[in-house]
């Protein structure tokens, strides 16, 4: 008898939290963001998006900034080398704006592309680098977890990226041809083979500049869409 | 041709001038690159640092190779910048793209290069100090505090997101030389609060990129603050004031009760009692004499109650064969030896405990118990006195209560028998007569005021009883009851008696090898003790004093009411029979204050006599009740 009163109090508990549970979860619901249809106000999930993006974005290129320092203090690759033909850099076929007007002048949705463009190109390279780094003795754990944290990094920014343009494509600032999956697939299999005869340091000056460039058309994207919002 | 040939022929002839002057030339020394910067991520200038131009006039040059490619530009703009640099518009500058700047020195004698530098515009952003600092003072209810805005350097572009800058802002007052600094983030305004009442402050920021160089500080912004009551600070300082003064009050408390809390705190540690242990004695160097008390009197303490100790006895030493009769006389008044508490009343200054008492009584019981003790029995012979039987029953506590038949006076064992001596001894009689002890004090003081004045008349009867003993009053309590009966409450007889008890034990300590026991065999009517000695006990008597001492008379009384008593020379063995008197009933305070009051220079009139009965008396015992 005590052991069905128990079961009877546990279910009447349950009843309870979930009646509680359920209450609040449908207030969450039928309240939202913008109760009156403010200007702007519409646009501040997605502002918020941006922010959280570009933070990731500074983050990604925070390691990778901390990861070249520590490679030229061991490297140290040769200053005095004139005409080295080195760095180059397998998403140089990847044409991006270097001035701040050139980034002003195009599209939207070509400034978008592009981040995706470079943020796909990098995804295997990273992982790989990852790879060779680990198996060198000569790095530290700190290093490895770094290069592990960078490649994870890009993904996830892909991703980040690709939920904000679809965003975007859903408010109508943009238009539906950003974000094909179909094109950076393509890309990704052209430039497959390049950067594998780049060396480490290289590829690591090449990624620390290109999640500079990352970081920067997303500010230069957010400002452009949601200028009131911390710009 | 003829250009090269003029150049080459300019140089010599220029070399030869020189040569001709007497000065040295040499090639250009190397210049060096010193940095680059970029206020806005648009533009930059590089500026150099001149070698040594060798003494020739020297011309410099910027060349730069873009990244991946072969070739080579020079500086558009030496003059923008100002001496020795070279500033890059906007056309010029590519970002992302990696710069490779040399630096040429050219003067009539050579060429020198710099070291080429790698520089990419983004990693040398350093932007002008921001602008339009304004400061100003506004008032969050009664407490002001500062607000400081700023705007970004113009040329920086942070609206269109091309440049994040973070800024940073620090505050001092006129005077100070220390800064205080606050990081604001992305935000153009900052508060400060808790300024100081009418201070002059100075506010400085500067900017920063995420990735690049602090700029320089803006230029100081002044404000003062007005004059406000900063009541935080008043209260601080009142609870400062109010707390300084509680402390104050407590330690002045501390400091009056300094002695009691010490008291409290730090209780005095009890100095070392040990019950019966005469420091004056170790201290007069009569060690054996003070620790012997404690093996003897005072070792094991059994009990703590003091009218154990109160015990006013008598010992004395009688002679084997006298023992054996005294035995047999003992056992023919069992009966008289009886306690009779009913009829005994012991108080202080009545008469019940008469003259005719004598000092402590031994149980029955107690005798029996313990006959190795040295038990002092003074025992009247009672031969045929049963019926004058007066007794009086006087027990100091635990100590039987004093019977005196008029046959039988039984005292107290002394030294040889100390304390222990008398807890064992039961408490025959029931609480009632605790209160008959104390008289009994006054009893036997009683009965010891008759007696020296009839010691000629016991040692008479009793001259051939003894080998000498002593004879130990445990008089003193007694004496000073005599002395002061009239008046005594029991208080104070207790507390006479404790301290004569006390004394007692002192006083057995000298005399411990030299007691012996005499037998009070009777008391006369006139007040006189007949003494008989009594076998001492083997173990603690010496029994070589059985041989050599005698019992003495009374010599005198001396001032301090102590019995002198003179020793007997020679041995004697048995005892006669003396003639067995009553002690009168009179007023036993009246001849025991008589008799004490006088001073020994009234001796006994039997002085000359002095094959007397009697034990050796220790003086000292007399003389202790000096309390």
């Amino acid at each position: 008898l005590k052991r069905e009163i128990k079961k009877i109090i546990s279910a009447v508990w349950v009843g309870i939290i979930c009646l509680v549970f359920s209450s609040r979860l449908s207030t969450m619901k039928a309240a939202s963001i913008c109760p009156n249809d403010q200007t702007g106000c519409h646009l501040l999930p997605l502002a918020n998006l941006f922010d959280r993006v570009i933070q990731h974005s500074a983050r990604m290129h925070g390691i990778s900034d901390d990861l070249h320092s520590e490679f030229e203090l061991y490297f140290l690759p040769s200053k005095n080398q004139i005409g080295r033909v080195s760095r180059n850099c397998h998403t140089s076929t990847i044409l991006t704006p270097n001035g701040k007007e050139n980034a002003q002048r195009i599209a939207r949705e070509e400034l978008a592309e592009i981040i995706l463009k470079l943020l796909v190109a990098w995804r295997d390279p990273l992982w790989h680098f990852h790879q060779s780094m680990s198996q060198h003795d000569e790095f530290t754990n700190f290093s490895s977890n770094k290069s592990l944290e960078m490649s994870d990094m890009v993904h996830e920014l892909r991703k980040g990226v690709l939920k904000v343009v679809e965003k975007m494509q859903m408010l109508g600032i943009i238009s539906n041809s950003v974000g094909d999956t179909g094109s950076p697939e393509a890309l990704l299999t052209s430039d497959s083979a390049e950067w594998r005869f780049m060396k480490d340091y290289d590829l690591l000056y090449c990624f620390r500049r290109d999640s500079n460039k990352i970081q920067n058309y997303l500010k230069i994207l957010k400002c452009r869409i949601v200028p009131k919002h911390g710009c | 041709m003829r250009k090269a040939e003029g150049g080459i022929l300019l140089r010599l002839l220029l070399l030869f001038m020189l040569h001709a002057t007497g000065t040295s030339y040499s090639p250009p020394g190397k210049p060096t690159l010193t940095r680059c910067r970029s206020p806005e991520k648009e533009t930059f200038t590089c500026w150099w640092e001149p070698g040594s131009d060798g003494g020739l006039p020297t011309k410099y040059a910027l060349y730069y190779r873009k990244e991946n490619s072969d070739k080579v530009f020079e500086c558009p703009d030496y003059r923008t910048a100002g001496e020795n640099s070279c500033f890059f518009n906007k056309n010029d500058t590519s970002v992302w793209v990696n710069y490779n700047i040399t630096v040429v020195a050219t003067n009539a004698l050579g060429r020198t290069f710099s070291d080429p530098v790698d520089i990419d515009v983004v990693y040398i952003v350093k932007p002008n100090p921001p602008e339009n600092l304004a400061l100003t003072v506004l008032w969050d209810q009664t407490w002001p505090y500062l607000h400081v805005s700023w705007e970004s350097p113009q040329k920086a572009d942070t609206r269109s997101g091309w440049i994040t800058l973070i800024y940073e802002l620090r505050i001092k007052l006129e005077d100070e030389d220390e800064w205080e600094e606050h990081p604001a983030g992305q935000q153009k305004t900052f508060n400060i609060f808790s300024l100081c009442s009418g201070g002059k402050y100075l506010v400085q920021v500067r900017c920063k990129p995420d990735h690049g160089f602090w700029s320089e500080w803006s230029s100081s912004q002044y404000v003062k603050v007005p004059e406000y009551f900063n009541r935080e600070k008043s209260m601080w300082v009142l609870a400062v004031i109010f707390s300084a003064f509680a402390l104050f009050i407590i330690t002045w408390l501390i400091h009056m009760n300094c002695h009691n809390l010490k008291q409290c705190i730090l209780p005095s540690v009890p100095g070392p009692k040990i019950k019966g242990f005469d420091e004056q004695l170790l201290k007069d160097g009569k060690s054996m004499d003070a620790f012997s008390s404690l093996v003897g009197a005072n070792f094991p303490p059994t009990t703590t109650n003091y009218e154990d100790l109160l015990v006013e006895y008598l010992e004395v030493f009688v002679p084997e064969e006298r023992e054996l009769m005294l035995e047999e006389t003992k056992e023919l008044h069992n009966d008289s030896l009886k306690f009779e508490n009913s009829t005994s009343d012991c108080d202080s200054g009545r008469g019940s405990c008469d003259s005719h008492t004598l000092l402590i009584d031994k149980s029955e019981e107690e005798k029996g118990q313990q006959p190795d003790q040295q038990s002092s029995e003074i025992k009247m012979d009672g031969k045929g006195q049963d019926e004058e039987d007066k007794y009086l029953t006087c027990s100091p506590e635990n100590v039987d209560s004093h019977q005196l038949s008029s046959e039988k006076v039984k005292t107290w064992p002394s030294s040889f028998s100390p304390l222990p001596e008398y807890s064992p001894i039961p408490l025959q009689q029931p609480n009632s007569h605790e209160t008959s002890k104390q008289p009994c004090l006054s009893d036997s003081l009683f009965a010891a005021g008759p007696l020296p004045s009839h010691f000629p008349h016991l040692g008479h009867n009793t001259k051939d009883e003894i080998g000498s003993s002593y004879w130990q009053f445990g008089i003193s309590n007694k004496q000073l009851h005599l002395l002061h009966q009239q008046m005594e409450a029991h208080q104070q007889l207790q507390a006479h008696k404790n301290a004569s008890v006390s004394n007692i034990g002192h006083l057995q300590l000298p005399s411990v090898r030299f007691t012996e026991y005499v037998e009070v065999q009777r008391v006369s009517d006139q007040n006189m003790v007949i003494l008989h000695p009594v076998p001492s006990h083997p173990e603690t008597s010496y029994p070589d004093w059985h041989q050599t001492e005698e019992y003495s008379k009374v010599k005198c009384v001396d001032n301090d009411n102590g019995l002198l008593l003179l020793q007997r020379e020679g041995v004697e063995e048995g005892m006669d029979m003396c003639s067995y008197e009553e002690l009168p009933e009179s007023d036993p305070s009246k001849t025991t204050n008589t008799t004490f009051t006088s001073p020994c220079s009234q001796p006994a009139p039997s002085v000359q006599d002095e094959r007397v009965v009697g034990g050796y008396v220790e003086t000292s015992v007399f003389t202790l009740p000096t309390y």
